[in-house]
């Protein structure tokens, strides 16, 4: 799925680039064709202007020359002189728009001939007007009408109007061809404008597909995504829900192992209590007695232990309490008159050390209500501190004492149980005699 | 000429009035029409006259010169004398008025029974023509009057047939646009139609420019060459180029000359001139047309006016003759027709398309024969 995405993104970025890229070259390509039209459309217009004004000219000297025809005629015919006025102005425009066609052609080298040729045919033409009007002057009209009928004249305005009129024509070409030409620059840039356009407009189209395909993939994924953790919800669900049955169920088979071992413990005890009673040694009975008691202690350790729901770990300063008021409560039914205070400090430790503290602790206690105070009743202090890296079980009593020696009552086994399972714990045992009492301790690592 | 000959002939012919033999009243010496008319179509129905006495059966023939179109005119009017059973005479005046008149003077001392002239100088002639008329004798003329019959050539006509040849070729060949060169003739003032009819149409074509019009210092082959090679200077290229066969000729040899000329321009002229209808049979020639006039053809129905004349029918006043193009395809046929001018004569509609009569005239009313310069488009031209 990641992977998907992961395609997606990178087919929408390469997408998106190729056609950004295609929109900005569409962009400089317009940018590229308006400069060179630009440029291209100030020269036409160079050339339009040009070709304009020798147009002008051209038809100027026409005119100019026609002009002059019509008033040389004019005089001629009704040898009046108010026709060369006119005849001397049109004559000075025709030689000045000569001049002015020849200047602006001149840069062409393709029609010197023609203005060569056009010169000499206008002078030729201006000549013959000059001539005829001063034979006309000088009262010389047969010489004037002479020239006059031998078309001299004509064939030179015929003549030089071919030159002009394909002046003009060029002139006008040139026009024409300049225009259209703009005209094909300016069709040319509208069509690459719509162009670039509709490509930017496709560009624009497709990058907007790109994307909604790209979010589509997104939103599929997310989907799935989503899909998937419900799925693995209601798994993780059903698999607790499992765990928990079995946890529950577990708990249920522990408990009842539990308490089957608490009742075998006990039937254990009441199996060695019986023995004890029907045994007629009494060094056998004492023995059986405090394995009875043994076995009993191990079993209210058993039954603390198992009743909370920690196998790993036990809170001795919960434990201890609880294991002590059952064993007082145990000792009292059996007639021992004594009581139980304690102090214990918050202490986890873990459960085999526990128990076997515990059973340490039940030796303790158990020896104090039996021993310690054999007229009547006293007090039992069960102390647990911790100092540092040390922790210290202390169980005193203010009785009888061992009365100077340290040999234990009884078999010995306790004492050989108790200084095995401190061994076991790395500790050590310290009995102190008090005056009056005994202190019991059991110095041990704190973890 | 001869004063002592001319007051011969003068007072032979008062004798022959005095013995009202051939010869003409007071009356039959009459100016003719010289106020223009317009003639009505001519009618072939129109009821016989009396015919001519005292003539020669002689046909004469007085031309100015031995070009190709008073040959073609001498051939038509030999074929028609003799089908009528006429001698034939024809004297030639090498473009010299004075010799046209002395020959003409011989014709009418030797009473020919009809006289067809081409002037040198038509001013000059006309009164010796007027002598034949009123001797009763028929008498035709190639244009100017006075004559019983006039054969003129309608100008415009002629130039509307080369115009329409151009156009044609311009709007089909050339996609309707062509630089066209107008090669005029301005010392002959009558040809002004010709170019008339030419510039008219091609106004009708927007496509075609008139680059040059223009007429050449000389109208022959020279001055057509070089005016094409000025009008070169100014436009290098040339669509289409009009004018006299002679002109156009020359005007195509400079284009050649310059290595301008091209398969699709087209050149056209007027006259049918022999080298013109060499170069139309040319593969791939400029040269597609020449307008020509059946100078046989209008030559024999002359010559058969001048046989129906003497035997008192009514003739035709007038005769138009029709311009006809020459092309390549219609060159073989119009061949025929100009060598054997009799049949084209005998076959009413293929002469139609050749000639056009106007108006009738016989001996008896010979005395309205045209003494203005007729032309069948209406206009009087001197």
């Amino acid at each position: 799925m990641q992977a998907r995405i992961g395609k997606s993104a990178t087919r929408a970025t390469r997408y998106s680039t190729i056609l950004l890229a295609i929109g900005f070259l569409a962009l400089a390509g317009i940018v590229v064709v308006t400069f060179r039209l630009a440029v291209q459309t100030r020269a036409d217009l160079a050339t339009s202007v040009l070709a304009r004004n020798v147009a002008t000219a051209a038809f100027e000297l026409r005119d100019g020359l026609q002009a002059a025809e019509s008033s040389q005629r004019g005089y001629l015919y009704n040898n009046n002189e108010i026709y060369l006025a006119p005849y001397s102005t049109a004559k000075t425009r025709a030689l000045r728009q000569l001049d002015t066609l020849t200047t602006l052609l001149e840069p062409d080298p393709d029609t010197r001939i023609v203005m060569e040729r056009l010169g000499i045919l206008v002078r030729q033409k201006v000549d013959e007007m000059d001539r005829t009007i001063t034979l006309k002057r000088n009262r010389q009209e047969a010489e004037a009408a002479a020239i006059l009928k031998s078309n001299v004249g004509k064939a030179l305005m015929d003549e030089a109007n071919v030159f002009l009129s394909s002046i003009v024509r060029n002139a006008n070409a040139n026009l024409t061809g300049n225009m259209a030409q703009q005209n094909d620059g300016l069709m040319q840039l509208t069509r690459i404008i719509l162009a670039a356009a509709v490509l930017i407009l496709m560009v624009v189209a497709t990058t907007i597909w790109v994307v909604q395909g790209f979010v589509g993939d997104l939103r599929q994924t997310q989907d799935e995504v989503i899909l998937a953790n419900t799925r693995l919800e209601r798994r993780v669900g059903e698999r607790t829900h499992e765990l928990t049955m079995a946890r529950d169920r577990a708990e249920v088979l522990l408990a009842e192992v539990n308490h089957r071992v608490a009742n075998s413990l006990a039937l254990v005890a009441s199996m060695v209590g019986m023995q004890s009673r029907a045994t007629g040694s009494p060094e056998a009975r004492q023995a059986l007695s405090e394995t009875q008691s043994r076995i009993s202690a191990v079993a209210i350790v058993h039954k603390q232990l198992y009743s909370t729901g920690d196998v790993q770990s036990v809170a001795l300063g919960e434990f201890l309490p609880s294991l002590l008021g059952q064993i007082e409560a145990s000792m009292r039914a059996s007639g021992h008159q004594s009581f139980l205070k304690s102090d214990i400090a918050p202490l986890t430790l873990p459960t085999d050390k526990s128990v076997s503290i515990g059973i340490i602790a039940a030796e303790w206690v158990t020896n104090a209500f039996k021993y310690a105070y054999p007229d009547g009743e006293g007090e039992i202090r069960v102390i647990l501190t911790r100092e540092g890296a040390e922790a210290e079980l202390r169980v005193e009593d203010d009785g009888v004492g061992r009365q100077g020696e340290l040999t234990p009552k009884g078999t010995g086994l306790g004492t050989k149980l108790v200084m095995a399972l401190a061994s076991s714990l790395g500790g050590r045992v310290e009995y102190v005699l008090g005056q009056p009492g005994t202190s019991a301790r059991l110095i041990m690592p704190a973890a | 000429m001869n004063t002592q000959g001319t007051g011969w002939r003068i007072a032979a012919l008062l004798w022959m009035g005095v013995a009202g033999v051939g010869g003409a009243s007071a009356e039959e010496r009459g100016p003719g029409l010289t106020t223009p008319v317009v003639l009505m179509p001519f009618d072939p129905a129109t009821p016989n006259c009396a015919a001519p006495a005292g003539l020669s059966r002689v046909l004469a023939f007085a031309r100015d010169n031995d070009r190709d179109f008073m040959l073609g005119i001498d051939l038509g009017l030999a074929m028609a004398a003799a089908d009528g059973q006429l001698e034939y005479r024809t004297t030639t005046a090498d473009n010299d008025p004075g010799k046209m008149q002395e020959q003409v003077d011989a014709f009418l001392a030797a009473r020919v029974a009809g006289l067809v002239a081409a002037p040198v100088d038509a001013a000059t002639l006309a009164p010796h023509l007027q002598e034949h008329i009123w001797s009763g004798a028929y008498v035709g003329t190639i244009v100017p009057p006075p004559a019983t019959t006039i054969l003129n050539a309608p100008q415009y006509l002629t130039g509307k047939a080369l115009r329409d040849a151009a156009a044609a070729y311009i709007t089909t060949e050339l996609n309707g646009t062509a630089n066209v060169v107008l090669l005029t003739h301005d010392s002959m003032e009558f040809l002004t139609p010709r170019f008339a009819a030419m510039r008219d149409s091609l106004v009708m074509i927007p496509g075609a420019v008139i680059v040059a019009d223009i007429s050449p210092v000389t109208v022959n082959g020279e001055g057509g060459y070089a005016t094409m090679q000025t009008i070169l200077l100014a436009e290098p290229r040339v669509d289409v180029v009009l004018g006299a066969d002679t002109v156009v000729l020359g005007a195509l040899a400079a284009m050649r000359d310059a290595g301008l000329d091209r398969p699709d321009q087209f050149f056209g002229g007027i006259d049918g001139e022999p080298a013109a209808v060499a170069e139309l049979l040319l593969p791939d020639s400029p040269y597609k047309a020449s307008i020509s006039l059946a100078a046989s053809v209008f030559g024999y129905a002359m010559g058969r006016n001048a046989v129906d004349w003497l035997e008192g029918k009514s003739i035709p006043q007038a005769i138009d003759i029709l311009p006809i193009a020459l092309t390549v395809e219609s060159l073989p046929a119009y061949q025929a027709d100009i060598a054997d001018p009799g049949a084209v004569y005998a076959d009413p509609a293929r002469r139609d398309t050749y000639l056009k009569f106007y108006g009738n005239i016989c001996y008896d009313s010979r005395e309205n024969y045209l003494n203005f310069p007729w032309s069948s488009e209406g206009i009087s031209r001197g």
